[in-house]
């Protein structure tokens, strides 16, 4: 058996997975998986937030060990999902190890078109709207400031913005033009448009993730993504507060008070 | 009628952020449907009167019991339908309250949504451990499925 390149196939797979924000205990389960298919004496797999390590070692061959620092994180389930496929197919035996190698760099990032993405931007607070109360009115509303997010999230990609300060900007975008548009037409509910156009960016994904890692005892992990969450969360309400601040500053009394 | 319209509402929402985490085409109805669960569970209960810390809850639980069940039957991890399904429960409107109260300077109102969110958080957290733990000991042999 080709060991080195068993740990190869094995850190990418880790790699892909934690870059694709799987939990951190799936990407180690995932990892051992892999590793086990050798049959050494260690097979150890260590996965944190922001980095990989492993090793195997047995009595007639040299300790093989490879760290992987992970630097960039998103979410992208289907990329989890793949290689979960891929890995089940290779501890059944159906495929070979340079084959797995090949169908893991295979992997895309991308199954949706931009035009699609955009969409759903806007189907996400639009079919919010009628969960916090809204009638049809405000699910229009909440549709076209869901318009408005999507080409500031479509902006701040292209021009390769950080996490952080898009949070911030589309938050902000978000309180600013759903502040006129209930302006405008005063018979819209203000606080349902809100909270339904903020819904794409709250941290769900970190919450979750960060509950589960926790559950199972990866405290390191869990705290660290509660934090992220702790961070996404201040973002919003960061932009929307600077946002209801601005239209308040330029047209004092009128519109929030 | 308004359920069936936040039910309806929740599916499209959940849809649109299950393409919004590139949930794979497969699972993009089943990750919705969970996502409409949780959303319907959510007003039925407060349409019954409870709180809104109890109903997300009672949301969280049957998103979670959902979301393992689908992971069991369709082989996926359980994160596919879980990601997705969860943001109805999430606290966004809490988030906004606390921003909004703070602005208006009225902080009675601002400390009781804060408690609030973090309240509704940590109900979220207790529902996905009891599912997560009830699985997990109904199913000890396909552990890896989850």
């Amino acid at each position: 058996m080709d060991y080195k390149l068993l740990m190869n196939v094995a850190v990418l797979a880790g790699e892909i997975m934690l870059r694709s924000g799987a939990e951190t205990y799936r990407v180690e389960d995932t990892m051992e998986h892999f590793l086990k298919t050798a049959q050494t004496q260690v097979a150890e797999a260590l996965v944190l937030m922001t980095g990989i390590a492993a090793t195997i070692d047995h009595p007639d061959m040299e300790t093989i060990t490879v760290i992987r620092r992970v630097h960039s994180r998103g979410t992208n389930m289907y990329r989890i999902v793949k290689v979960n496929e891929i890995s089940r197919k290779y501890c059944a035996g159906e495929l070979s190890l340079e084959q797995t190698y090949n169908e893991l760099k295979a992997i895309k990032g991308k199954q949706y078109s931009v035009c699609f993405y955009n969409l759903a931007t806007i189907c996400v607070p639009a079919g919010f709207a009628p969960l916090f109360g809204g009638g049809l009115k405000e699910i229009v509303a909440s549709a076209a400031i869901g318009c408005i997010l999507a080409l500031i999230l479509t902006i701040g990609k292209r021009l390769q913005i950080g996490g952080f300060i898009l949070n911030v900007f589309s938050a902000m975008g978000i309180a600013v033009s759903s502040l006129i548009l209930c302006s405008v037409l005063s018979e819209i509910h203000l606080e349902t448009v809100v909270i339904s156009a903020i819904m794409p960016l709250v941290p769900g994904v970190a919450i979750t993730n960060a509950i589960r890692d926790t559950l199972r005892g990866d405290y390191l992990s869990g705290g660290a993504r509660m934090l992220e969450a702790f961070v996404i969360a201040t973002a919003v309400a960061l932009g929307v507060g600077v946002g209801m601040a601005v239209v308040n500053f330029l047209a004092p009394g009128g519109i929030l008070l | 009628m308004k359920l069936l319209l936040g039910i309806v509402g929740s599916f499209i929402a959940i849809l649109g952020f299950a393409v919004l985490v590139e949930t794979p085409k497969k699972y993009l109805i089943h990750a919705g449907s969970v996502g409409a669960i949780g959303g319907g569970m959510y007003l039925f209960c407060t349409q019954q009167g409870l709180d809104v810390v109890l109903s997300s809850f009672f949301s969280a639980l049957a998103i979670a019991f959902m979301s393992h069940t689908f992971a069991r039957i369709f082989k996926a991890p359980v994160t596919v339908f879980l990601i997705a399904g969860i943001l109805p429960t999430v606290p966004g409107a809490g988030m906004y309250r606390i921003v909004y109260y703070i602005i208006t300077n009225d902080r009675v109102q601002c400390a009781y949504y804060f408690m609030q969110t973090l309240e509704i958080a940590g109900m979220i957290a207790l529902a996905i451990f009891i599912m997560d733990s009830v699985f997990r000991l109904r199913f000890p042999l396909s552990r890896r499925n989850s």
